[in-house]
């Protein structure tokens, strides 16, 4: 999240010619925004939204310190349970623990049964 | 407030980077355009935690999930907000009321931090040719338009910049209120989900068009991908430089940015 200075950000991957300066590419940011800005207006003529640029942009941000914030309290989960590997349990666990995270519980528990590997 | 992501089969690794294809939308959902590319997100994960730690496949994928979620999360309240007072635009003001709406208080003072640079770094790169110096216009020019143009309206960005698309001007009149550029300061402490304040650049909206536009941001960071999987120990994404031809616009890069937050 500290980024010294802009070339050893670069080399850390923080500036790429597909983000730009954004740790998340914001037209993906703005394509999910769409979709769900969309999906709740639909039905009653609120039509799909438009978005101003400076939404993604906050969003990369957010969506990095977010990201962050899953992260570290899931890797709390992982030391709990004296491993160093994080899975997806753990992940599970930091929702679970953070009230914050309400809204995650579905993704996390949902994710169950179709799980990847 | 869910996503209503169809519970597509995720399995197929989910490695959104297959290089450029943004551009028309396929009646389903794909992969790549539901989820953050995976390399970004492990890249971020892997700052918070010790070297010596390991993130599962699964885990990476669920995290994936979960910032899709995030984003739904936000703009649905943000787009129920901007329904409510018959908005047709979504703006980064409204993401960040939500977010604190919605719990996320922390979050507003470092975004509105990053969104100030942003604003500052955009009006500097592109401001060129387009106003005198980023301060100067801090005036009033907004105030000549209310009537806004959409935000995909993509106006050329060597419009003087006071004609820009005033897609955010709601922001614009509350830090009119607040900074009182041409206007006095409100009698009152403005109400609560006013309350994080935006840097008062009033002047750089303009340059933002750019930006506007799916297309716009599409022609602007679409296609040209590059490798910027640096420092991850080859984490997923076997990405590779696909697109490695379009040489993104320099100006954007040559510059000193000010991003990395604090």
């Amino acid at each position: 999240m500290r980024q010294a200075r802009p070339y050893s950000a670069m080399f850390a991957g923080g500036v790429s010619a597909r983000t730009g300066p954004h740790a998340l590419p914001l037209a993906r940011i703005k394509k999910i925004m769409k979709r769900s800005a969309g999906e709740s207006s639909g039905v009653d003529g609120g039509g799909a939204r438009m978005i101003s640029g400076e939404a993604p942009v906050v969003f990369s941000k957010a969506c990095e310190l977010f990201i962050a914030e899953l992260t570290r309290r899931a890797w709390a989960a992982t030391l709990e349970g004296k491993r160093r590997t994080v899975h997806k349990e753990d992940v599970a666990a930091a929702v679970q623990n953070t009230d914050l995270f309400d809204f995650l519980v579905d993704v996390v528990m949902a994710d169950d049964h179709d799980a990847m590997d | 407030m869910e996503a209503g992501y169809p519970g597509a089969a995720n399995g197929a690794a989910a490695d959104g980077n297959n290089g450029g294809t943004q551009a028309a939308a396929a009646p389903a959902i794909r992969e790549q355009d539901r989820l953050m590319p995976i390399a970004n997100v492990i890249r971020i994960m892997r700052r918070v935690l010790p070297a010596h730690a390991k993130i599962s496949d699964d885990a990476k994928e669920t995290i994936q999930e979960c910032v899709s979620e995030y984003i739904s999360f936000i703009t649905g309240e943000a787009n129920e907000r901007c329904q409510r007072e018959q908005r047709k635009t979504i703006t980064a003001e409204d993401v960040l009321w939500a977010m604190s709406r919605l719990g996320f208080d922390d979050y507003v003072e470092p975004l509105s931090v990053y969104l100030h640079r942003y604003r500052e770094f955009e009006g500097e790169s592109r401001g060129v040719g387009v106003g005198v110096g980023v301060g100067a216009a801090r005036g009033d020019h907004h105030h000549h338009h209310h009537h806004h143009v959409h935000a995909a309206g993509m106006s050329p960005m060597l419009k003087p910049r006071a004609q820009g698309s005033m897609a955010t001007h709601h922001d614009m009149q509350m830090h009119a209120a607040m900074y009182g550029g041409a206007v006095p300061p409100p009698p009152q402490p403005p109400p609560h989900h006013h309350a994080f304040l935006m840097p008062p650049h009033h002047s750089q909206y303009a340059p933002y068009d750019m930006y506007g536009g799916e297309h716009g941001m599409a022609a602007y960071y679409g296609g040209m991908y590059a490798p910027g999987t640096g420092g991850n120990g080859g984490d997923g994404s076997g990405s590779s430089g696909s697109g490695g031809a379009g040489t993104p616009q320099t100006v954007n890069f040559d510059h000193q940015h000010p991003f990395g937050y604090k």
